[in-house]
């Protein structure tokens, strides 16, 4: 069954075109023309992903994305106008998995989408890793922590995933876009810092002084041996 | 342009003025010392001669009275209750001195010649070193007899050198006072001066809002409001300059973002036609083929722009990170394809940078390469003493000379025959970004020959921190 795609976009030609192209690619499109009626879709019908558009008539896109994130981890990716400013790392910080910045090519909002789905897609094989009080079950798709199941978007979970299978063993931020995000070349790093933080605020003890997931600086990331 | 301090030592004229001071006050004083000193000396000297003069008429009045009759020990007598001098009479040819250390010997000749022609004369001696006033005369009724009369002018002497003592500590304390308020006089005055020219040098550093304090009302004060006055013109044109390049450079930065939303509609359109080129009717195929090949020069033109303005306005974060600069620039040419037109010779070379920038910088570089030097183009990176460097270098046509000052200038075209694919702001970017991170690049070419581009990037140096610190949130 191909996946159903929410696509909240306001300009009426790139939403027809990018809902082609969409389509073309495999996926069933639902459109949506500003942020209350791209919640009202999401509530009618079983999304898979949302493509989002951040700049919104009515409610913009990180009210949106806030919104969506309060109940569910679907993945999102976000259409941005600039990719230099704090707008990316807002809508990140918000809960978006990646984003494309405006004007994209089709093919690598394609690539983005596949991505985003091939992360949230079932489950991953491999033993339950325990580290102190946190618990990981690949297969299971879930992860706890003293006992209570942690909220994570597909993201974070692979994120936390891919760190903890080889503790000890310092990520570069090239090689977690490449594993996680599934970037070929050359991503931006502030995905892997943003995601980061974000799963740092739900599995360490103190977000603030980090015991679990620890930055080599000027490197990248480190999972300790518990 | 360097704003260098002009090599003024600062108390020169500082000290020029004490010493002017100095001087002047010294002349003054020394005029005012010296001729008021003559004009005592003489008035006392005078005055001691006039009542020495006095005294010696009514002694020799005296004399003619009490000498006839009496004798010359008689008079000495006489003389000695009147006090204050001492005499010397030569009464027939023997002397009667009153002291024993005086005697006719002591009479000085030119006074004795003087007497002998009948007048009262005087002169000033020295006898044992005791200054006299010696006043002589003949003695009346008794013929060939002389007075002398020797009157101590020591105590005159002694007020006069006490004087001279005086005025010359005074000449020096108004000396050393002139020269106290000269520099005083000097600081206070030259303050203003030296306030002016910091504020001129800050105004040259670019703080506008510089300005003097205005707090007297004599010539630095008029001076003061009218480099404020200027400092008002400048700041008010140099606003209003850079609020109109601002405004350019918005206007740049807003067509840019403004063509973004139906440009990302064209883009999508384009490419879903590229899809059905093959099925088109053939006379359709090319405008189409056409079209899609457009759309993709539009696109990189407004990202091009978009980027430069961004650059322009300053606020292009840069996101450090480890770089191995080979490795890095290896996977810039196999991203694009490029490994069979290009010959790479790396070194690892790791320093802290932001590799996104790199790689940007560095594929525009070879980019150019490939498409204006053609063949044999090769890729060489290392690090010297001053830093990394990446050089690219093709066996092209080679740069006009005239063209290579020009080459890094927006939408600079070398041959305006050929349109070439480029956007025209490829290198201006490639060096804002290089300069973003601290490094530049150069360009070396011949005519004939080839070019060479060589980005040079700083190895230890700290780079500016920017936004990129999203994970440095904690003590490393």
């Amino acid at each position: 069954m191909e996946a159903r795609i929410l696509l909240v976009e306001d300009d009426p030609s790139i939403r027809e075109t990018t809902s082609l192209g969409l389509a073309g690619a495999g996926f069933r499109v639902t459109t949506a023309a500003d942020g209350r009626e791209a919640l009202l879709r999401f509530r009618q019908e079983p999304i898979d992903l949302v493509v989002l558009d951040l700049m919104l008539p009515e409610l913009d896109g990180y009210e949106v994305c806030r919104e969506i994130r309060r109940t569910s981890r679907v993945p999102i990716v976000m259409l941005s106008a600039r990719s230099d400013t704090v707008d990316v790392v807002v809508g990140l910080e918000l809960g978006a998995d990646d984003y494309v910045t405006k004007p994209f090519e089709l093919a690598e909002l394609v690539a983005r989408v596949r991505a985003a789905l091939r992360r949230a897609s079932g489950a991953e094989a491999g033993a339950r890793i325990a580290v102190g009080d946190l618990e990981i079950e690949p297969d299971g798709f879930q992860a706890t922590k003293a006992g209570r199941e942690l909220d994570l978007t597909a993201t974070e979970f692979r994120l936390l995933l891919e760190l903890a299978r080889r503790p000890g063993h310092v990520f570069t931020r090239e090689l977690l876009l490449e594993r996680v995000w599934n970037y070929e070349y050359l991503g931006d790093s502030r995905l892997v810092d943003v995601a980061v933080q974000r799963l740092r605020a739900k599995v360490e003890d103190d977000p603030r002084h980090p015991a679990l997931i620890t930055t080599v600086r000027g490197v990248g990331y480190r999972f300790e041996r518990g | 342009m360097t704003a260098r301090p002009r090599a003024i030592q600062p108390g020169r004229l500082r000290r020029r003025l004490t010493l002017a001071f100095a001087l002047t006050a010294g002349i003054a004083a020394t005029a005012l010392a010296a001729g008021s000193f003559l004009l005592v000396r003489e008035a006392r000297l005078d005055d001691s001669r006039d009542r020495s003069l006095e005294q010696s008429r009514f002694n020799l009045v005296l004399a003619s009275e009490v000498l006839p009759p009496e004798g010359p020990e008689a008079l000495l007598e006489a003389y000695e209750r009147r006090g204050s001098f001492e005499t010397v009479l030569l009464v027939d040819g023997s002397s009667f001195p009153s002291s024993l250390s005086l005697g006719e010997e002591q009479v000085p000749e030119d006074l004795r010649r003087l007497v002998a022609d009948g007048q009262l004369a005087y002169e000033r001696t020295t006898v044992a070193d005791t200054r006299y006033l010696v006043t002589g005369g003949r003695v009346s009724r008794s013929g060939a007899d002389e007075a002398y009369f020797f009157f101590s002018e020591e105590e005159l002497w002694d007020d006069l050198a006490a004087l001279r003592t005086i005025l010359l500590a005074g000449l020096g304390i108004v000396v050393v006072v002139a020269a106290l308020a000269g520099a005083l006089l000097a600081r206070r005055m030259l303050a203003p001066v030296a306030r002016a020219s910091t504020a001129a040098r800050s105004l040259a550093e670019g703080l506008l809002d510089t300005r003097l304090p205005v707090e007297r009302a004599d010539e630095f004060g008029a001076w003061a409001a009218s480099f404020n006055e200027m400092a008002d013109a400048l700041e008010t044109k140099i606003t209003a300059l850079s609020e109109a390049q601002a405004r350019e450079r918005r206007f740049t930065a807003d067509v840019a973002h403004e063509l973004r939303t139906p440009l990302t509609a064209i883009v999508n359109e384009a490419s879903l036609l590229a899809e059905h080129i093959e099925r088109m009717p053939p006379d359709a195929r090319r405008p189409a083929e056409l079209l899609v090949t457009d759309v993709g020069r539009l696109r990189d033109l407004v990202e091009d722009l978009m980027e430069i303005s961004r650059l322009d306005a300053g606020t292009q974060a840069v996101r450090p990170e480890r770089v191995d600069l080979g490795s890095l620039v290896a996977a810039a040419v196999r991203a694009r394809g490029w490994e069979d037109r290009v010959r790479l010779e790396t070194a690892e070379v790791v320093l802290t940078s932001d590799p996104r920038r790199i790689e940007r910088i560095v594929a525009n570089l070879i980019g150019n390469a490939l498409e204006h030097g053609g063949r044999d183009v090769s890729v060489r990176v290392g690090a010297d003493g001053v830093g990394a460097f990446v050089e690219v270098a093709d066996r092209g046509p080679g740069i006009a000379r005239e063209d290579l000052p020009h080459l890094f200038e927006r939408f600079y075209k070398a041959d305006p025959a050929r349109t070439g694919h480029g956007t025209g702001l490829g290198l201006a970017i490639a060096l804002e970004n290089a300069r973003l991170l601290g490094g530049d690049v150069d360009v070396w070419a011949e005519p004939g020959v080839g070019s060479r581009f060589t980005l040079r990037l700083p190895v230890a140096k700290p780079l500016r921190d920017g936004e990129g610190g999203v994970a440095d949130d904690e003590q490393a």
